[in-house]
């Protein structure tokens, strides 16, 4: 039941995610989720990559495929590196269904993984399935019930976009030019 | 009255076909993406919610206040109260010198916008950075914005490529995704060299000083990601007491502002969060919070514009605007435009700032119907306008004609003279094509009708009721056009409720129900045309009062009321009269309806709702049903049916400029269904559109839904005897 609820939040937020020109995908272990992101990544042509520390990342061992696939990993120095690497990949805590959106809720507000998201091209993000929350309703009452509300709490649906100019639609302006969601099945305990 | 200078933008913003076309093509495109972002919601409950809790915030403002203080202050902000806006700059400008600050990044404020943040900060030799795209297109361009939302509307891409080209040194091409890439990369140098950031937001969260904005490009973000010093500037209206609450803001303003499901990012900041500092190390940034007043506690205190409060600024009031629309933001001549912001104008600029705009009001309602914050801008506006009237005054023609209309034996003599008079403009036509001079304004694309030879009032005392044991009695209140213009009309209702059993009567002493000087703005007229009908109608005696002219009827409902409260004995009356008064196609479908019939021959119809009847009283559904059950009607759809159709009363004549082009835009809806005859239930629309077709297409006729029964259905009754 709890698994077929999920496929069917997961169904709605893949919609609503291409509705606004995001990529989404779904793989049941981390370690699969290493393997999507390195092909992705060579598809679109990236040769760097910041990347944040994450359960899911250790778990699947996900730094180490990617630099198996000739990938060069920042995993530092992210203030001089993300203005110019190729792409980011972050964990992020919650995923709406309702919306598509996902929600970045470190309790530290790290810096670092506004950083990675933000400055690159392409954002990758990775969220446990059992993440999906159904609405924004519940998403707020969630975040409201945390020990404190986090200094930073950043919702993201698909990539950064403009109708500034004569209403017509462009991607990419100040954030990422692509968003790419995998979620991950399996249950990868928190480390925090 | 609208000044010649004003006057004068108007028709600039009219010549330029590039902002009409960004508008209109925005306009349309709006309304779709808005009924498609909301499909699956209930945009009643999600607005009820929204002014529950902002009506909250608003008459628990200093405890509000005080509260978001103490949370935001608990986690480590720094709170400022500025009762004005020299308050604010002053303070952001000494902590700017104080921390040595030469480069700001600023992400979207209107508030600093309000107080012209920039221009006190550039003085004092900071560099200032606009990083909202059209925010900063219209910065590089030196002017203002002129779209609460979409800033920058105003400009095409090649306006947008020249102005870069002149501020950047290198040539950009006017193709929209490259403009786009030379923001990306021009801002991106400014937000990793900032030193401060300064951020706007659309909600500030009283339980956890929590402070949340919605954006799609990113600059938020960006904005309280990078500089080390972070300060908010937020007006105090976006209080709002629960974390939670914050939902319902969230679910209305994408859909409101843009038809978006929801923005690209929300980010929420609660107190100071780690930045990267100059020297590399990472540590809690300094973070400030200036709650600004600059007028809106006036505004909130007075008991007419409190609701104000329970504005959450997604503009969908400009949008669905036919005068905005055609204007566009700059017209409005201030930082904050169309309906809404000629009420912020009023109070955070000044009253004289908002005398020319609030005349661009039409009053037909379109913004209310769509506001997420329950707000009735119209009904503000008309207090703003009326506030005007009383304080100074209005100009001696406008006062002179509402002298005269207040004052009926006057006013009817002079109509019945003018039967006469026309006679060289109506070369014996029904309609007068041309006037001289300075009134072919108002012939200019659409002609006038001639007052009738004899009016209605005359006319009623031939007609022959023949109702045998009346179930009732029935007042009939003509109003002016329906009397002197449109007499047949009044013939229409009374057959009709004949049919139903009822005896119609006509009181002598009635006469204009004061609309004209309620939207000019002359209350004191206003309330003698209502003391005179309200004692002239005697609603005492009659079962209904039925008129056939929406905004008629809803002076009876209404504004009598409104304008006799002081007065417990009259305000007893309009009461009495208010429940009996009904529109003609409301008090006939609530009578039952006409049997269904008609002469069956075919005839094809579209229905145009009045703004008052729809909006205001909620009827569309009974019209309608009247036509279907006529035989031979065919009824066609035309799109935007509840769009205005630019009478407005006094309007038309104050700007023929605006009011014609948004005929047209009607008649071009008229001409798309193929209909032979237009229905409609105010006579004012009547008048309106049958002017502009009588020029344009007089193949198609304009007719009330009375007179179409009167047609459709006299040839029946002849045939049955």
């Amino acid at each position: 039941m709890r698994i077929d609820h999920l496929t069917e939040l997961y169904e709605r937020f893949k919609a609503k995610l291409e509705g606004v020109s995001g990529e989404c995908y779904r793989v049941g272990t981390a370690s699969e989720a290493g393997e999507l992101i390195c092909n992705v990544m060579l598809e679109k042509g990236i040769r760097n990559v910041a990347l944040l520390k994450a359960p899911i990342l250790d778990k699947g061992n996900i730094t180490y495929q990617i630099q198996s696939a000739g990938i060069t990993v920042y995993t530092d120095h992210f203030r001089e590196v993300t203005p110019t690497a190729d792409a980011g990949i972050t964990q992020v805590n919650y995923a709406i269904a309702e919306s598509g959106t996902l929600v970045q809720a470190d309790a530290d507000a790290n810096v670092n993984q506004r950083l990675c998201s933000t400055l690159v091209p392409i954002h990758i993000a990775l969220v446990s399935t059992s993440a999906l929350i159904t609405t924004l309703k519940e998403t707020m009452a969630i975040l409201h019930q945390l020990p404190q509300i986090p200094g930073f709490v950043g919702f993201i649906t698909g990539p950064s976009r403009t109708s500034d100019i004569e209403r017509v639609l462009t991607i990419g302006v100040h954030g990422p030019k692509q968003l790419v969601v995998v979620f991950v099945d399996e249950q990868v305990e928190e480390v925090i | 009255m609208a000044d010649k200078q004003f006057k004068k933008k108007i028709s600039e913003a009219l010549g330029n076909d590039v902002l009409r076309g960004a508008l209109g093509r925005f306009g349309d495109a709006y309304t779709i993406s808005r009924a498609k972002a909301y499909e699956g919601y209930d945009f009643k409950s999600i607005s009820d919610n929204i002014a529950e809790v902002k009506s909250y915030a608003a008459s628990h403002l200093e405890e509000m206040i005080d509260q978001f203080e103490q949370s935001a202050t608990a986690r480590g902000a720094k709170v400022f109260r500025a009762s004005t806006g020299e308050d604010a700059k002053q303070y952001i400008l000494e902590l700017a010198q104080r921390r040595d600050v030469k480069k700001i990044v600023k992400s979207k404020s209107m508030v600093s916008e309000e107080i012209l943040l920039n221009q006190t900060l550039i003085s004092a030799g900071i560099s200032v950075q606009e990083t909202d795209l059209g925010e900063w297109i219209v910065q590089l361009a030196g002017q203002h914005p002129s779209h609460m939302v979409l800033p920058a509307i105003h400009l095409t891409k090649e306006e947008v490529a020249h102005i870069f080209s002149g501020h950047l040194h290198k040539l950009n091409q006017p193709v929209i995704a490259e403009l786009v890439k030379t923001a990306r990369e021009e801002l991106r140098k400014s937000f990793l060299e900032a030193d401060m950031g300064i951020s706007g937001a659309n909600m500030a969260i009283a339980e956890t000083g929590t402070l949340i904005m919605l954006t799609n490009e990113g600059n938020g973000r960006l904005t309280s990601t990078l500089p080390p010093v972070h300060v908010f500037l937020v007006g105090i209206e976006k209080l709002v007491p629960k974390f939670e609450d914050a939902t319902h803001i969230l679910q209305a303003l994408p859909k409101s502002a843009t038809g978006q499901q929801i923005t690209s990012y929300v980010s929420m900041v609660t107190g100071p969060t780690p930045a990267y500092y100059s020297d590399g190390t990472v540590k809690d940034k300094e973070f400030h919070i200036i709650l600004m007043d600059n007028g809106r506690r006036k505004m909130y205190n007075d008991e007419k514009f409190k609701k104000t409060f329970q504005c959450i600024r997604c503009a969908s009031c400009l949008n669905v605007c036919p005068a905005f629309q055609l204007v566009g933001g700059h017209v409005y001549g201030h930082i904050y435009t169309g309906g809404i912001g000629t009420i912020l104008t009023n109070f955070l600029n000044s009253e004289k700032d908002a005398q020319n705009p609030q005349n661009l009001c039409l009053q037909c309602g379109k913004c209310s119907e769509v506001c997420p914050g329950k707000l009735d801008i119209p009904q503000m506006i008309l207090e703003i306008r009326n506030r005007m009237g009383e304080k100074e005054g209005l100009p001696f023609t406008q006062k002179f004609a509402l002298d005269v209309v207040s004052n009926r034996r006057l006013f009817h003599s002079l109509l019945r003279v003018a039967s006469v008079a026309q006679k060289p403009f109506t070369k014996g036509q029904p309609v007068i094509r041309h006037l001289p001079m300075f009134l072919s304004g108002l012939t200019e694309k659409k002609s006038l009708p001639a007052v009738a030879k004899v009016p209605f009032r005359d006319i009623f005392k031939t007609i022959k009721q023949d109702v045998k044991n009346p179930k009732g009695k029935i007042a009939l209140y003509a109003g002016c056009l329906i009397d002197f213009v449109y007499p047949k009309i009044g013939e229409g209702v009374i057959v009709a409720l004949n049919e139903k059993g009822y005896e119609v009567v006509f009181p002598e002493g009635q006469s204009c129900c004061g609309a004209p000087a309620t939207y000019m703005g002359d209350r004191n007229n206003a309330r003698k045309c209502a003391i005179m009908n309200i004692e002239a109608l005697e609603a005492e005696k009659v079962d209904y009062v039925v008129s056939a002219c929406p905004t008629c009827t809803h002076a009876l409902k209404e504004s009598f009321k409104e304008l006799l409260q002081d007065d417990p004995g009259l305000a007893a009356r309009a009461e009495e009269l208010s429940s009996k008064s009904k529109d003609f196609s409301k008090l006939l479908s609530d009578l039952g309806g006409l049997k269904p019939g008609g002469d069956g021959v075919a005839l094809k119809v579209t229905y145009h709702d009045s703004c008052h009847l729809k909006r205001s009283m909620g009827v569309y559904a009974e019209p309608r049903k009247i036509l279907s059950d006529t035989s031979g009607v065919q009824l066609i759809e035309m799109k935007e049916s509840d769009r205005c159709c630019g009478f407005a009363g006094s309007y038309s004549i104050k700007f023929p400029e605006l009011s014609t082009p948004i005929l047209e835009r009607k008649l071009n809806n008229i001409e798309e269904t193929g209909a032979d005859v237009v229905v409609v239930d105010c006579p004012g629309c009547l008048m309106q559109i049958s002017g502009g077709l009588d020029k344009r297409n007089p193949g198609i006729r304009v007719i009330h839904t009375a007179e179409l029964l009167l047609e459709k259905r006299k040839k029946l009754k002849n045939k049955t005897k």
